[in-house]
């Protein structure tokens, strides 16, 4: 997968689970802004684990919520670590 | 609780390799046939629980149901998160995985959420009012504030109530992950590094009678309960809301006839999560103003887990215990102050102090709120 497909599904992502508009996202968009609810939050990171076959660990560094870059560089990092186990 | 044991360990009840977050508090190194002279299969684990507390309630309070014909005037409240949890679990596993074309018979009498108030009811000879209450994590203080509200309103002389839950289970512990509630290692309430809950199972069960009826045969009272708060946040399914918490706590002292400067202890619904921990902090800040300074307040969640359907009878017999003994118990595994929760949390070790007036808080998944307020009594 490419990283433009992957930011692509993180996108959709984003819009069903979270009700955002894809076009208000990009790299830099600061997620906390989003004011995204608890329980959309929740989805979006299972749509995540769903989508890449992953699992995306709990208040972990390697998977910071700051911006959409950082997502989509957690996403990356945790298909590799399920690429090489 | 007041050595500030914790009861959290690796999960036993659960294929681990399953798990990500592989702690919980489990009632350890049992045995139901310890427990039951009959085959215990008929009660579901959490049944279980509930059956053996009400028996120690019972056996401890001296009550005795067939003096003057109490038995048809008790109440039996008894409350659950979830009920039978484990029993769903299994008939899913005949089925579905193990292909099997027969649901065992004992599968609805074992998963009914309001099972244990029935064989509570069987097992006492209890004809009185009775049934389950149901409130996520506020359950086990909804069913014991109803209790009392039955004595004090006159519907019933007696009441055996609290709440038990037994839902630890590979399908259970993993939706409670995908809600990213759950603490890794151990559970940290008010201390800024919290990570979340430790999921709990076990029952609290306690007797209330009315006063004049103690009194008259002498009884061991432990406490008065005076008061009880309820509120709905009609806010969010998952995040807590202050002013909920803050009407709970108002009406159960409005109810308790007791100003905020007569509480001594609050037995905090502290689950270890970032925003209940903060939220409930503020609300008690709101409501006690300048006394918040002058209050304990601490989460035995640290050391017993959350017990969900179980937590608030649980809490609230540490509170009876606070009261019987002036030792407050602590909030273990307070490392690091926050400066969101910033009351004195009676950290990592108990204290000696004498108890009068005490709110037990429970604040639900879903907003339902529920405060109970006792006071000492001489």
């Amino acid at each position: 997968m490419t990283d433009e497909e992957i930011e692509e599904k993180i996108r959709d992502i984003f819009e069903k689970e979270g009700k955002i508009d894809r076009s208000s996202l990009d790299k830099d968009t600061v997620l906390e802004d989003l004011n995204i609810a608890s329980l959309d939050m929740v989805q979006i990171l299972f749509g995540i684990e769903e989508t890449f076959d992953v699992y995306v660990p709990q208040d972990d560094e390697n998977f910071r919520l700051g911006t959409m870059q950082d997502v989509l560089d957690g996403v990356r990092k945790l298909m590799k670590e399920r690429a090489d186990s | 609780m007041i050595n500030g044991r914790s009861g959290v360990a690796e999960i036993s009840r659960a294929d681990s390799d399953m798990l990500h977050v592989r702690i919980a508090a489990e009632v350890k190194d049992y045995d139901p046939a310890d427990h039951f002279e009959k085959d215990p299969l008929i009660y579901d684990r959490f049944c279980q629980f509930a059956l053996i507390c009400a028996r120690q309630a019972i056996e401890d309070s001296g009550i005795d149901f067939q003096k003057d014909g109490l038995f048809e005037e008790t109440a039996t409240i008894i409350a659950s998160g979830v009920g039978g949890w484990t029993t769903i679990d299994e008939a899913f596993m005949r089925m579905f995985k193990n292909g099997r074309a027969r649901a065992h018979p004992l599968t609805v009498p074992r998963m009914m959420i309001s099972a244990a108030a029935s064989q509570v009811t069987m097992n006492f000879g209890l004809r009185g009012p009775a049934f389950c209450v149901s409130s996520a994590c506020s359950s086990g203080s909804h069913a014991i504030g109803e209790a009392y509200w039955m004595i004090r309103t006159g519907r019933a002389r007696a009441a055996v109530t609290g709440g038990s839950e037994a839902e630890i289970s590979v399908i259970s512990q993993r939706a409670w992950e995908s809600v990213r509630v759950l603490a890794r290692d151990a559970c940290r309430p008010f201390s800024k590094n919290r990570q979340g809950m430790v999921i709990a199972e076990g029952a609290g069960v306690i007797i209330l009678e009315r006063l004049e009826d103690a009194l008259a045969r002498r009884a061991k009272i432990y406490a008065e309960i005076c008061g009880y708060g309820l509120s709905a946040d009609a806010g969010d399914i998952v995040v807590p809301d202050q002013k909920g918490a803050e009407k709970a706590m108002r009406t159960a002292l409005q109810s308790a006839g007791m100003a905020p400067e007569e509480v001594s202890y609050i037995n905090a619904h502290g689950t270890g999560t970032q925003i209940n921990d903060a939220v409930e902090t503020a609300a008690i800040r709101s409501i006690f103003g300048n006394h918040a300074a002058s209050l304990k307040v601490s989460s035995t969640k640290s050391m017993h887990g959350h017990a969900l359907g179980a937590a608030g009878s649980l809490e609230i017999v540490a509170a009876l215990k606070a009261i019987e003994t002036g030792i407050l118990p602590p909030t273990i595994n307070y490392t690091e102050p926050d400066p969101k929760c910033d009351l004195d949390y009676v950290p990592n070790e108990a204290q000696e102090q004498p108890v009068t007036g005490v709110l037990s808080n429970s604040l639900a998944f879903g907003g339902l709120n529920a405060v109970i307020a006792l006071r000492k009594f001489d």
